[in-house]
């Protein structure tokens, strides 16, 4: 669905046009399921986030401008931040260290290779410049990178996945969104 | 240094906001910040865009039919409705107020903008109309709104005293007009619910004279609404979608008596 079909559609869903919403949803939906559902691996859950965001465009898209210029870019970020903030409440925050009951202090150290798959998503055909300039990344940022995105994994959450110091981690996506902006540049 | 100040650092920030690691408190900061700065809000959706290709890379679900009857269910508030039906969303009062305010308080959205622009351009042609011991001083009470086309473009604007009995209407875009209909203004309430005023002549500068008071038909109204009807008909529900849409605002200092 290209953007000025999109732009159109959503003109008229701020008149109220059902048809432009069930146009939208037809066009979007597949793609915008499997976000929430990579993230949330709930299919449920998965469709009650794509739910609400279609029913908020209905009610809102008078009063989101930027909707308007970026549509799937907008309409992706709104399931993902949707997915994620239910991902949290689901699985809460577990920490690095913890003490347990027999008084001595534990931490996940177990390195995990559960990343590969999306290094797979990665080198799918693609000319879009962000799949080259990940590819310029070192491995295990690169890994960390993906799996924040398709996984809402947290910096706790990917230092006890990838096994490493929660400080080389947080310095890892630091790094890395730093050379991802200067490769990437001012978004077109 | 004023973070908020330091455009490096709200880059980074809206980095890490956009991919996910910004967790916790912070996350919920962020947004609130977000919320009330557009530079942030910008350079969160800069990042979306550079981001957005990867969710392109992911295999597409199958969807069944059953999600697209709940989101109808609770978008036009009946699966069961036929297209032409009366069909306006129903929002709680709280959400629909809550979207007005929003849209004329926050700082850069398209609707407060323009109603900014709008009533720029408005004033000085009603200006004529006008009481002139306050012609010097400002505008007496009114409502005005500012009425977009569907392809966001400023449509309508619409205006009357608030104990005035006539509502003037400026065609800012024309758009077609099928022959055997007419254009139907109708206020629209805090739950959504349409009102009707009346049908709207044709021409470019033209008025509706009401029954009573306008302070008596748009006091609750939080939109204005413009559909197309068949000439002669007096509709008790609008056809929908709407030609025009937007915002009636009330323009005065005091707040309005309790009712």
């Amino acid at each position: 669905m290209d953007v000025d079909h999109l732009d159109d559609l959503l003109a008229r869903i701020a008149m109220q046009d059902r048809r432009a919403l069930r146009s939208l949803y037809e066009g979007t939906v597949a793609r915008l399921l499997a976000v929430a559902s990579r993230l949330l691996d709930d299919r449920a859950s998965a469709e009650d986030v794509v739910q609400d965001m279609f029913i908020t465009v209905w009610t809102r898209a008078a009063q989101l401008p930027e909707l308007r210029s970026h549509p799937m870019a907008w309409l992706t970020a709104m399931v993902r931040n949707r997915s994620i903030d239910a991902l949290r409440r689901k699985r809460p925050e577990v920490p690095m260290q913890w003490h347990g009951s027999d008084g001595e202090t534990h931490q996940y150290d177990a390195p995990d290779s559960s990343g590969s798959p999306l290094d797979q998503l990665l080198e799918m055909q693609s000319d879009d410049q962000l799949a080259g300039c990940l590819g310029a990344l070192d491995d295990e940022p690169r890994q960390a990178i993906l799996l924040a995105y398709f996984e809402g994994l947290t910096h706790v959450e990917l230092a006890r996945r990838l096994g490493r110091p929660l400080g080389t981690v947080k310095a890892w996506v630091r790094r890395s969104l730093g050379q991802l902006r200067e490769c990437l540049g001012e978004p077109a | 240094m004023n973070w908020r100040d330091s455009s490096q650092l709200r880059d980074k920030l809206a980095a890490a906001y956009a991919l996910g690691t910004l967790a916790g408190p912070a996350r919920r900061r962020f947004e609130a910040v977000m919320a009330s700065d557009p530079a942030f809000e910008r350079a969160v959706s800069d990042w979306n865009r550079r981001f957005e290709p990867l969710a392109r890379r992911l295999p597409t679900q199958q969807v069944d039919e059953a999600l697209w009857r709940r989101i109808e269910q609770r978008s036009f508030g009946s699966a069961s409705r036929s297209e032409g039906e009366s069909a306006i969303a129903p929002l709680k009062s709280l959400t629909r107020w809550k979207r007005w305010l929003d849209a004329l308080l926050s700082p850069a959205p398209a609707a407060a903008l323009m109603a900014g622009l709008m009533i720029g351009i408005v004033l000085p042609v009603s200006w004529p109309l006008l009481d002139p011991a306050t012609q010097q001083t400002e505008l007496p009470e009114s409502y005005v709104g500012v009425l977009a086309t569907a392809q966001g473009r400023p449509g309508m604007i619409v205006s009357s005293r608030r104990h005035g009995r006539i509502v003037d209407l400026k065609r800012v875009a024309d758009i077609p007009v099928p022959a055997g209909q007419t254009l139907y203004l109708w206020v629209l309430d805090a739950n959504g619910d349409p009102g009707a005023v009346g049908a709207v002549p044709r021409g470019t500068f033209v008025r509706i004279e009401l029954p009573q008071e306008a302070e008596q038909i748009f006091a609750k109204a939080v939109e204005l609404g413009i559909s197309l009807e068949a000439v002669g008909a007096a509709p008790a529900v609008p056809s929908l979608p709407y030609a025009y849409r937007g915002l009636c605002g009330k323009l005065w200092r005091a707040a309005p008596p309790p009712r």
